[in-house]
């Protein structure tokens, strides 16, 4: 009787219909009945904690905003999510419904892989909304660049990860103890993982707390001279994904789980889920230190070596100081520091025309250490390459601050080029460049290294008597001699006596 | 007779699990402490395991009989107060002793400090939101106690005593906190008990 009224292609189009209403009815269920609403909260707060207000602190840069949730959010999720999941693994043992629901039409693998669903999608839920923010904000501040979803996608793709390891967890040892145990045991695995560390071709950079190159950490350069490297998020994400379906297809092996035929595919898919990861982590070990970020040559595309092109944002200066759009926040108070300095040596033979910011370059050394420079000679024809200090890993900085400090670094080494006053300079350069120094509010004296100490020598007196004298001079003064006198100063030419 | 009542109440609060969860992290503390550990590592460390026994203590709050115990014992808050004291005791001399012969920070006082204090968040978040779940306390504190040493290397450094395991073992007000939240802690689950469902 059905046969004649049902065409026979429509049946297991409506079979399979009916199925999937019946899965996402169950997930429905188990989104309803789920502990993980109640302990979000916990890792949103200790979210917000933790890395909302670090991240904030920061400058609105996308590539340190985003670099920098996404060790902190996986530190502030790890607890939370791990043991609402083991809590939710361990459900049915602990309500004594086993032997109830053993008896219904899914088998328990099924029903297991739903319970997990749900607890893997608030927590997602959960970290949306907190990178939803946090980008937010960013968007709102930032002058220059966009969002980047590599770090969200590995905060994500843990999440996933640590709920399938917390879930298995409860699932096969069900006790009210699992989810601290579990929940803490993965902090803990995750957090001083780090430890072992050293350079930038460690296995241990697998883990999703590592955003970027673990010796150097989130820096301000990151995706504004060059693209964000996504090598490491790439391998991370592999090792995740294998970890996730290795130790989900573990459950179904469990005796009594699933059929004899899904069991023996739930084997081959843990090994494969188990090679995945296992390449993961030897790719991290073939990792270099490419800029500041991490490279793997097997997954590099060369595109990511090309500098990114915008356009500077300069100031309106005589001699105009030029910067990353994304640093535009610094622009004015950079303009401002480096003003006396310029009026000094403007229009002057050698003195520099622009000032230009360049990315910083970064070589590993040895174990942890990281040099940091400029990537070129101090002056590329009339063009002063300028690395802000904010640049270079260091606790972020405030615009004033950042001038501060670029007053007293490029400032100095303007000067020093200008004048010649380097390793060997005479007399006569040195008491110049001590005077303009003293005319821009400069120290007179620079520090040396003696021995292993950074000491500040006082000048040879007679340096120091030009000097002063010279100082003494008005700005104009000092300028016109310079203009004059400039070209033979630098060569060496003029005896320290001739100064005026 | 009251050994009997000491020995069921302990029984049905897993008390001797609870024991063996303590005494594992403190065997871990033990084994971690022989490896080598940069100055991070070794001042997070032992807050992991501290976190680890106040939470085994807040689960052990988790009621299974529920409201028939409350309405019929009424000896239920002075077992209560004995269990809890009982373990913190435990978990403290365990993790101290745990730490002997190693380069245990902050030292014994430090970890007695902090023992007390996340367990009375541990024993907070088990009235409020049951034993079962009050384990998310001393997770979440470990999370911002490690923050918290972390801010000492990367400025501004916090220095509140509400987070006392980033304080010197000698400093009064991180010791206070502690001790106002472990006091707190054992009131609220002495009067009212863990808030469980039945069945759980």
């Amino acid at each position: 009787m059905t046969a004649v009224g049902v065409p026979a292609a429509a049946r297991p189009a409506a079979a399979k219909r009916r199925q999937l209403q019946a899965l996402a009815r169950l997930l429905r269920l188990e989104l309803r009945r789920n502990v993980m609403p109640l302990i979000l909260p916990v890792a949103v707060g200790l979210f917000w904690f933790t890395s909302y207000r670090k991240a904030m602190a920061m400058p609105p840069l996308w590539g340190l905003r985003a670099a920098s949730i996404q060790t902190g959010a996986v530190a502030a999720f790890v607890c939370p999510v791990t043991g609402a999941a083991a809590w939710m693994g361990s459900r049915e043992a602990r309500r004594r419904t086993i032997d109830l629901v053993t008896i219904t039409a899914r088998p328990q693998w099924a029903r297991q892989l739903a319970t997990w669903a749900a607890t893997a999608s608030w927590a997602i839920a959960g970290w949306l909304v907190c990178a939803t923010v946090v980008y937010g904000v960013t968007d709102q501040q930032a002058a220059w660049g966009g969002p980047l979803w590599w770090p969200v996608a590995v905060v994500a793709a843990s999440l996933v990860a640590m709920s399938a390891l917390g879930f298995a967890a409860g699932a096969l040892v069900p006790s009210r103890f699992t989810a601290p145990v579990v929940a803490i045991a993965a902090f803990f695995v995750l957090a001083l993982a780090t430890q072992p560390i050293e350079g930038s071709h460690s296995y241990w950079q697998i883990s999703p707390l590592v955003s970027t190159a673990w010796d150097i950490g989130p820096d301000p350069s990151l995706g504004t001279f060059y693209p964000y490297l996504p090598d490491l998020a790439i391998a991370q994400l592999m090792f995740l994904a294998g970890f996730t379906v290795a130790v989900l297809a573990g459950l179904a092996l469990a005796n009594g789980s699933a059929g004899t035929w899904a069991r023996r595919a739930a084997a081959v898919v843990t090994t494969a889920g188990l090679l995945a990861a296992g390449t993961a982590v030897a790719l991290a070990g073939t990792a270099h230190l490419d800029g500041d970020m991490i490279a793997i040559p097997a997954l590099h595309d060369a595109a990511n070596d090309r500098p990114l092109h915008y356009t500077p944002v300069c100031s309106r200066t005589a001699v105009p100081v030029c910067l990353n759009p994304a640093f535009t926040i610094y622009l004015p108070a950079v303009a401002a520091a480096l003003a006396p300095v310029l009026k000094e040596v403007a229009g002057l033979p050698g003195a520099p025309t622009r000032i230009s910011q360049v990315a910083a370059s970064y070589q590993q050394v040895t174990g942890n250490d990281v040099s940091v420079g400029l990537p070129g000679p101090d002056m590329s024809g009339t063009v002063f390459p300028l690395v802000l200090p904010d640049q270079v890993p260091a606790p972020a900085m405030t615009p004033s601050e950042v001038a501060a400090a670029v007053r007293g670094s490029a400032g100095l080494a303007i000067l020093g080029v200008v004048i010649n006053d380097g390793r060997g300079a005479t007399g006569a350069q040195r008491a110049v460049a001590a005077a303009l120094r003293m005319a821009v509010g400069l120290p007179e004296a620079l520090p040396s290294v003696v021995g292993r100490q950074l000491v500040t020598l006082p000048l040879p007196a007679g340096v120091q008597a030009a000097a002063r004298r010279f100082a003494a001079l008005s700005a104009s003064a000092r300028h016109g001699w310079l203009a004059q006198h400039l070209t033979a100063l630098r060569a060496g030419r003029v005896p320290l006596a001739q100064l005026p | 007779m009251t050994v009997r009542l000491l020995r069921l109440h302990a029984v049905s609060r897993r008390v001797p699990t609870a024991m063996a969860a303590i005494l594992a992290c403190a065997v871990g503390l033990r084994i971690a402490l022989i490896g080598h550990w940069d100055s991070y590592g070794a001042l997070q460390l032992p807050l992991v395991f501290e976190a680890g026994a106040a939470g085994a203590i807040a689960v052990a709050t988790a009621s299974p009989i529920g409201e028939p115990e409350r309405v019929t014992g009424r000896w239920l808050p002075f077992l209560r107060l004995a269990s809890v004291l009982a373990l913190t005791a435990v978990a403290a001399s365990a993790i101290s002793t745990g730490g002997t012969g190693g380069q245990l920070a902050g030292g014994t006082l430090a970890a007695v400090r902090n023992v007390a204090g996340i367990t009375g968040i541990g024993l907070l978040c088990a009235v409020a939101f049951g034993g079962g779940l009050a384990w998310a306390g001393p997770a979440g504190y470990l999370v911002v106690g490690v923050f918290g040493l972390y801010t000492q290397w990367h400025h501004p450094a916090l220095t509140t005593p509400w987070i006392w395991p980033d304080r010197p073992p000698h400093d009064l007000g991180a010791a206070m906190c502690a001790a106002l939240v472990f006091v707190l802690g054992i009131t609220a689950i002495t009067l009212r008990g863990a808030r469980d469902r039945l069945g759980e």
